[in-house]
């Protein structure tokens, strides 16, 4: 501890470590914040690119809140997938372009999580093709899936649905966030700018009050840039 | 090509801006510590690289570690850019050389931004904040200046921060420099060698690359909120490396088409394809540091036959630069044209 810190110093340096000033920042600050400087939801799912590296191995995370939310609920969504099983791994063989799909409850939310390769709504549309019964299954049971099942028949409307619910995908570096906040808003500006990075803190707070559920970088992926069925052919599993 | 003036002055204007001289020695990166290790390629190196450090037998290394700050005081537990230089001793006395730091991407441009980043990130008086400006900083959700370090009167923060705020290609250099921490070893922070290259495989195709160092023994930084140490990391080394040795993985990154190829500001995405090349095994500090860290002229451009620079204005006018400041101190001379290298 410097010689020259006093008492309120220290205080100060130890207020941002308490529960009870996150919980006054939480409640008074952050409201305060997002009135006087509001911020916008991103949009989820991968950013746009037309790079190769960039259109395999891609994430969509869905967090869907059920409509009944209690064990019950739960349990129906478990029963959903549980009675699907063989549909969606005849699903998934078929399609081919997906890495992993996995189903998981968090509280009241069943969540489907992907990695898969190509087009968000060509995969979204073959699995439409393929398993269009098993999301109907799911999205019966989630709160405004109604209005897109069958899914078969409202296959636009079934994949704006869903990019609606696939999280934002915060970028790996701290700065391209700030550029996505930038382009939602209608800002591209080059150099000389008159930024201030030292609100980049009170950004990524508001922001996560925008967009409470998110997906935390890009992905951390052990064999970047091979698509499945490159993967499988590699491997001689076949495709 | 830089020319020779030009270079002179970019090793004037990093020296004009030192806390105190630094005599015949790095005008940065001063303090550092030189290693001997031993490189061996990976199976799968060959294939896309034909430089001989990457045929797979094993390679004598010299690597010397350094703190980022220029200057002759040493200040290892202060937040701070590391290096990593590593000298890849290849047949006939030859070196193939490869320089990284922690910072992930730099935050200059070209020659010109650097000059204009010098004319604003100069050393001013730093001073610890009031405790009711810093509890204005959180009631503005920002957080507040952290505390200078024990005889920490000058630094360069706040102009590298003006510097970033007004321009974007800057600000993830900066802001990557500014949160960067100290590690609690040199050998466990990732090295990044932050410009691209370009690697010959046997079939001829030339492929873009950017390089990193990571540490098997894994990334780990000293508690931030803890009082800073000034001298550890030479003595962790030494101590570590009489146990057992240390590694590093060379991991080489490919680029695409579109992918920032010239410019060491932007990163490339994690989405590109990762080659593991190799392992470097530190074996022991060095006896002789004059000779393995001190006179040891690393520069980014001294590369064997196989990698070639690409034409990032920064790594063309690190090749001058560096070789202005071995003329300063004394080191050795630069032995391999770009035209050897090719």
């Amino acid at each position: 501890m410097p010689a020259d810190e006093g008492l309120l110093d220290r205080i100060v340096n130890w207020l941002p470590t308490t529960l009870g000033f996150k919980r006054v920042a939480s409640w008074i600050l952050v409201p305060y914040w997002a009135h006087k400087t509001p911020v916008k939801p991103l949009p989820g799912g991968p950013h746009a690119s037309f790079q190769h590296g960039d259109n395999v191995q891609c994430m969509m995370n869905l967090i869907m809140p059920l409509k009944v939310k209690s064990p019950i609920g739960r349990a129906e969504a478990a029963l959903a997938i549980a009675q699907n099983k063989d549909a969606i791994y005849a699903g998934l063989n078929n399609v081919g372009t997906v890495h992993f799909a996995r189903f998981v409850i968090v509280g009241d939310n069943i969540c489907m999580f992907s990695v898969y390769d190509g087009d968000f709504t060509n995969y979204i549309r073959d699995f439409i093709a393929t398993i269009g019964q098993v999301f109907n299954a799911v999205v019966s049971l989630v709160e405004g899936g109604d209005d897109v099942i069958p899914c078969e028949e409202n296959v636009e409307a079934f994949i704006q649905w869903v990019h609606e619910r696939d999280l934002y995908q915060v970028p790996d570096t701290p700065t391209d966030f700030l550029r996505d906040q930038e382009a939602l808003n209608g800002d591209r500006a080059v150099s000389p700018v008159n930024d201030d990075l030292t609100l980049l803190p009170r950004k990524l707070v508001l922001q996560l009050r925008a967009n409470p559920n998110v997906s935390l970088g890009s992905g951390y992926r052990a064999y970047p840039g091979y698509s499945a069925a490159q993967v499988r052919e590699r491997l001689g599993l076949g495709w | 090509m830089v020319d020779t003036s030009v270079a002179k002055q970019l090793v004037q204007a990093i020296i004009d801006n030192l806390p105190a001289p630094v005599g015949p020695r790095r005008p940065v990166h001063t303090i550092g510590i030189g290693v001997k290790g031993e490189f061996v390629a990976s199976n799968v190196a060959r294939n896309y690289c034909i430089a001989e450090q990457f045929q797979g037998q094993p390679v004598p290394a010299s690597v010397r570690f350094s703190n980022g700050l220029g200057g002759p005081d040493q200040h290892d537990g202060w937040s701070d850019v590391r290096g990593m230089a590593t000298r890849f001793h290849i047949s006939d006395g030859k070196g193939s050389d490869l320089i990284a730091t922690t910072l992930g991407e730099f935050f200059v441009r070209n020659v010109d931004d650097f000059f204009k980043f010098t004319e604003i990130a100069k050393l001013a008086p730093y001073s610890r904040l009031s405790w009711w400006q810093k509890l204005c900083d959180l009631v503005k959700l920002k957080v507040p200046d952290r505390d200078p370090y024990l005889n920490e009167t000058e630094n360069v923060n706040a102009g590298a921060l003006r510097y970033a705020n007004q321009h974007r290609f800057a600000q993830l250099g900066v802001f990557q420099a500014a949160v960067i921490g100290a590690p609690v070893s040199y050998a466990r922070a990732s090295y990044h060698a932050v410009h691209t290259f370009w690697v010959t495989a046997p079939n001829g195709v030339r492929r873009p690359v950017r390089f990193s160092w990571q540490p098997v023994a894994g990334v780990c930084n000293t508690d931030p909120m803890a009082v800073p140490q000034d001298k550890y990391l030479f003595k962790e080394l030494d101590e570590r490396l009489k146990k057992w040795p240390a590694r590093f993985m060379l991991m080489m990154t490919i680029g695409e088409a579109g992918d920032a190829i010239d410019d060491c500001t932007k990163p490339w995405p994690g989405t590109r394809l990762r080659i593991s090349m190799g392992t470097l095994t530190l074996l022991k500090v060095s006896e002789d540091q004059e000779a393995d860290g001190e006179r040891i002229s690393f520069n980014p451009n001294r590369l064997a036959p196989g990698i070639e620079p690409s034409a990032d204005p920064i790594l063309e006018a690190r090749l001058g630069a560096y070789e202005a400041s071995r003329e300063i101190r004394g080191g050795c001379p630069f032995k391999w044209s770009k035209v050897d290298a090719g």
